[in-house]
């Protein structure tokens, strides 16, 4: 499961406090005490570079690029699975994401489709205050170019059938969520405060 | 005082079903024509203990034999004013574990019987020494926290106290550190070091004497009566004590033998104690620039549990390492630090510490380092990654060295803190001589080892001027069971003298010490005996007249009690002497008995147990077991009614180091098939509460065969056993195998004879 060694890594042994006291729920990671019970409940553990336990490790020893390019920030489901059997209270799913963002923001991470299905996901939420499928779906679809679009659609149309005919997707417009305008707000506030203040490695 | 026996036979506890107490009785009035046998069936109840007592007050009687339970129980019950008491053990030894009215039975609780009332014959009440006036003071020899906590509480305790000191001022170690681990709850922040307010209290206190800049350059005599001399800057005083209690701490480790983790190779690599004399002078800056020191590494275990410096954990290393860590990142948020350990050892409320530690960021990483550059890089091999990292940035290195014993004392001698592993040879210095006269077994064993440093205390004892101490350098003692006593008695050692151990510890164990001392000097003030046979007041007589100066007493006394006199005659030292009888079991002409103790006694008791004729084949085996876990184990086989093999007779002994081979020819030579003898583990981590008596009797019974052989028998015939308490389940087998042997090799062909 763990990657070979690169041959050269680079080490930062201000890495760890950094996290510890700039990534949302890093404050209890430092009383991480490696047991294992995260990448044991992970169902998707095989599907990472290297467990939740592991990548911790990785922060301790100072291994940021490791870290940050790690797949393991953008596999977690968000099944909180960890996080309620964690016998320290660690928010795992939170400091990967908070660790993922980290990875954006510093440049780790350009490519990949977890980020691209974030954006969409996002774009959707902030135009209608809720998430389409059809909207969701178009605009990651077209993120990696019109042909691979196209493509992807043409590929993916009978599970929208089956799920149109289960009632599971609807044809209409999109619908709105009460005060969508205020969430945008909200959202755009949000954004302004952390281009002031986030902190960065 | 004309001996007025009396024998009491008890019926209770299942004692008369098994055996009928009118044939026991006809053994004691017609046998042993003993004038005055009576029979109870609940001996130890109120009108059976009337009896007895009315006996006494009419002066029918001044000894009764009871013939009832075990010596170890009811013995509060049994004791009278006006008569010495002996035990038959009927109950735990026959009759609750063999079969009930059976002939065997009944021979066994007859031979019990004769055996008791034979030891009767043998022994007199034994009268306390009197060998006064005694000194009640307690001097403490060190003025650390262990010396300081030592002296204050025997002070308080009412006694007067000479508390000496070697430096110029007290608190020791302690002294020097900027703050301490935890002792109080919630025990997760540093704790202002307190030690100032000790020494305040230690010298506010009227009953204690202070001697500061003094070492202590002789002392003789033993616990009651101990002359120590002191000496400061060429002169010296003589001083009396009673007790002595030992705190001379520790040092830490030479870091110049660790280079490999980079002592030595960049300033920046500093030992616990360099960093702690940054933190109380408040500032922590590389040595190399000058430069503020933001991240640093501990490593632990620097020197510790590695076999080629300390062999064994430190046990503090890894709270002071918590403790410099958590006040690195409180004096600035901005720092990185890291715990390099194998493993982190906090027990008990040490776990908190840990935790407040990893709480406050300081980072933990379990790991094997590699290396320590010279440019401060640290390659660990990360043991929950496995992979190699190099650590590199640090701006300080701390090695985390650990704790050495002060068992001999360096500085008199001008050695500084140099590192003697192992400082006195841990099996010194008992050569033990065999019992026919041929050179010891051990004498091979290991070549001298050069003794570095003075000793502590420079006792002046037939058996060398040091304390004896165990294969690491921490003074001897049993760390279980009595963890303060040493071999030297009335010297009690305290704190890291006796194991690595934190300043609260070391205060903790002080107190314990203290109150060892106070034990020892209230003991020997009423003539008593000390640990383990805590209020005998028997004690060894060495009739000279027959004294051949073999030195074997004075050599293979486990406790240093007997000394010599310039022509080689033995002296014993009545308050050294802890009643173990090693010096009896070893005398070849039988000079040295006790009133109620003696190898007469005990031949004469192997003797009376009536040994049937080969042809009835019911074959007799001796069993010899140690008061002290032996028999004990054996009676708990009997509260459990495990079936016990009928024909073994069981002598309780004080210690097998007693057992004189002539028990064991006599016991052969009147017709005995075989002899088991059950003593304490041996050894290193010995269990004999005499330390040295099951090792010594082990070592005379390696030569029992030769003895075997002129006699013509079968080396199976004789064999040790190493019980502890709780082996009472193995007993019956393993009786059952030995009896198995012996009838392998046939009876006995002395019977008869």
């Amino acid at each position: 499961m763990s990657a070979a060694a690169p041959a050269k890594r680079n080490y930062d042994l201000g890495f760890a406090r950094w996290v510890y006291q700039n990534v949302e729920g890093g404050d209890r990671l430092s009383l991480c005490m490696q047991c294992g019970m995260c990448s044991g409940s992970c169902p998707i553990g095989a599907k990472m570079d290297q467990g939740p336990r592991k990548l911790f490790m990785m922060i301790r020893a100072g291994m940021k690029d490791a870290v940050l390019t790690s797949d393991t920030l953008w596999n977690c489901t968000q099944c909180y699975n960890c996080v309620v059997r964690c016998p320290r209270q660690i928010k795992v799913t939170n400091i990967l994401q908070g660790l993922a963002r980290v990875a954006v923001a510093e440049g780790y991470v350009t490519e990949r489709p977890t980020a691209r299905f974030a954006k969409a996901f996002w774009r959707s939420l902030r135009m209608f205050g809720r998430t389409d499928e059809r909207i969701v779906t178009a605009l990651f679809y077209f993120s990696s170019g019109l042909k691979a679009g196209i493509d992807l659609g043409l590929k993916n149309l009978p599970i929208a059938q089956r799920m149109i005919k289960a009632g599971r997707m609807h044809l209409g417009l999109p619908h709105r969520a009460k005060g969508a305008a205020e969430l945008r707000a909200i959202l755009d506030k949000a954004a302004a405060i952390e281009k002031g203040e986030g902190a960065k490695p | 005082m004309d001996k007025k026996q009396g024998v009491y036979l008890c019926g209770g506890c299942g004692i008369a079903a098994a055996s009928p107490l009118d044939g026991l009785e006809k053994v004691a009035t017609k046998e042993f024509k003993v004038p005055h046998c009576r029979k109870h069936d609940f001996l130890c109840g109120e009108e059976g203990l009337k009896l007895i007592r009315d006996d006494i007050a009419a002066g029918t009687i001044n000894q009764a034999v009871i013939a009832a339970c075990s010596p170890r129980v009811n013995q509060d019950r049994f004791r009278f004013e006006g008569a010495q008491v002996i035990r038959a053990n009927l109950r735990e030894q026959v009759a609750w574990t063999q079969e009930q009215g059976a002939e065997d039975t009944a021979m066994a609780a007859a031979d019990y019987l004769r055996m008791a009332i034979t030891e009767a014959k043998k022994s007199a009440p034994p009268r306390a020494y009197e060998e006064g006036p005694y000194s009640e003071r307690v001097m403490v020899v060190g003025g650390g926290i262990a010396g300081l906590t030592a002296a204050r509480e025997a002070a308080r305790a009412g006694y007067d106290v000479l508390l000496v000191e070697a430096g110029t001022a007290l608190g020791g170690r302690m002294r020097d550190l900027s703050k301490r681990m935890p002792h109080k709850p919630p025990y997760a922040a540093p704790q202002e070091n307190d030690i100032g307010t000790l020494i305040k209290a230690v010298e506010g206190e009227k009953r204690i004497a202070i001697r500061l800049g003094h070492r202590v350059t002789r002392t003789a005599g033993g616990p009651g009566k101990f002359t120590v001399e002191l000496a400061a800057n060429g002169t010296t005083v003589e001083e009396k004590v009673g007790a002595i209690v030992l705190a001379t701490g520790w040092r830490p480790y030479d870091p110049n033998k660790l280079g490999h983790l980079g002592y030595g190779a960049s300033p920046d690599v500093v030992t616990s104690l360099d960093l702690e004399a940054m933190l109380k002078s408040g500032a922590v800056k590389r040595r190399s620039n000058g430069a503020p020191a933001k991240t640093v590494a501990f490593i632990q275990c620097a020197g510790s549990r590695d076999p080629a410096h300390l062999p064994y954990c430190s046990s503090v290393c890894c709270g002071v390492s918590i403790r410099q860590a958590l006040q690195l990142r409180a004096a600035d948020p901005e720092s990185s630090v890291y715990v390099l350990y194998d493993e982190l050892r906090t027990p008990g409320t040490a776990e908190e510490f840990y935790r407040a530690a990893q709480r406050a960021g300081v980072v933990f990483v379990k790991c094997k380092v590699k290396s320590v550059g010279a440019d401060l890089t640290v390659t660990i091999d990360d043991a929950l990654l496995r992979e190699e990292i190099p650590m590199a940035g640090l701006d300080l290195v701390v090695l985390a060295t650990g704790m050495v014993p002060n068992s001999t004392d360096l500085f008199a001698t001008g050695e500084g803190e140099v590192m003697p592993v192992p400082d006195i040879d841990p099996l010194s210095p008992i050569p033990v001589a065999g019992y026919a006269g041929e050179k010891p077994a051990t004498a091979a064993k290991a070549a001298p080892v050069e003794v570095k440093g003075a000793p502590l205390l420079n006792l002046q004892y037939r058996q060398g001027p040091h304390l004896p101490i165990l294969a690491d350098g921490f003074a001897d003692s049993h760390f279980i069971c009595f963890p303060y006593e040493t071999r030297r008695t009335g010297i009690y050692t305290c704190g890291p003298l006796r194991r690595p151990m934190d300043g609260a510890e070391s205060a903790e164990d002080a107190t314990g010490a203290a109150l060892k001392a106070i034990q020892a000097i209230r003991n020997v003030v009423e003539g008593r005996a000390l640990h383990p046979r805590s209020g005998d007041l028997s004690f060894p007589r060495i009739n000279l007249n027959n004294c051949t100066k073999c030195r074997r007493c004075t050599v293979e006394c486990p406790f240093g009690a007997i000394d010599e006199t310039a022509e080689g005659f033995p002296i014993p030292n009545s308050t050294r002497c802890r009643r173990c009888g090693t010096c009896m079991g070893a005398c070849p002409v039988r000079v040295i008995s006790f009133e109620n103790y003696s190898v007469d006694m005990l031949s004469s008791m192997i003797k009376a147990v009536e040994i049937p004729d080969e042809d009835e084949e019911k074959p007799r085996v001796l069993i010899l077991a140690c008061q002290n876990d032996a028999y004990p184990a054996l009676d708990m086989a009997g509260i459990n009614r495990a079936k016990m093999n009928t024909f073994v007779r069981v002598i309780p002994v004080r210690c097998l180091g007693s057992v004189s081979v002539l028990c064991i020819s006599d016991a052969l030579s009147s017709g005995y098939d075989g002899v088991m003898m059950m003593g304490c583990k041996a050894g290193d981590d010995y269990q004999c509460h005499f330390v040295r008596g099951s090792s010594i009797a082990q070592e005379r019974m390696a030569k029992v065969g030769e003895t075997l052989k002129s006699m013509a028998l079968e080396k199976e015939r004789v064999a040790t056993f190493e019980i502890a308490i709780a082996d009472s389940h193995k007993l019956p087998k393993m009786i059952d195998d030995f009896m198995a042997g012996i009838e392998a090799v046939g009876p006995n062909p002395f019977k008869g004879m």
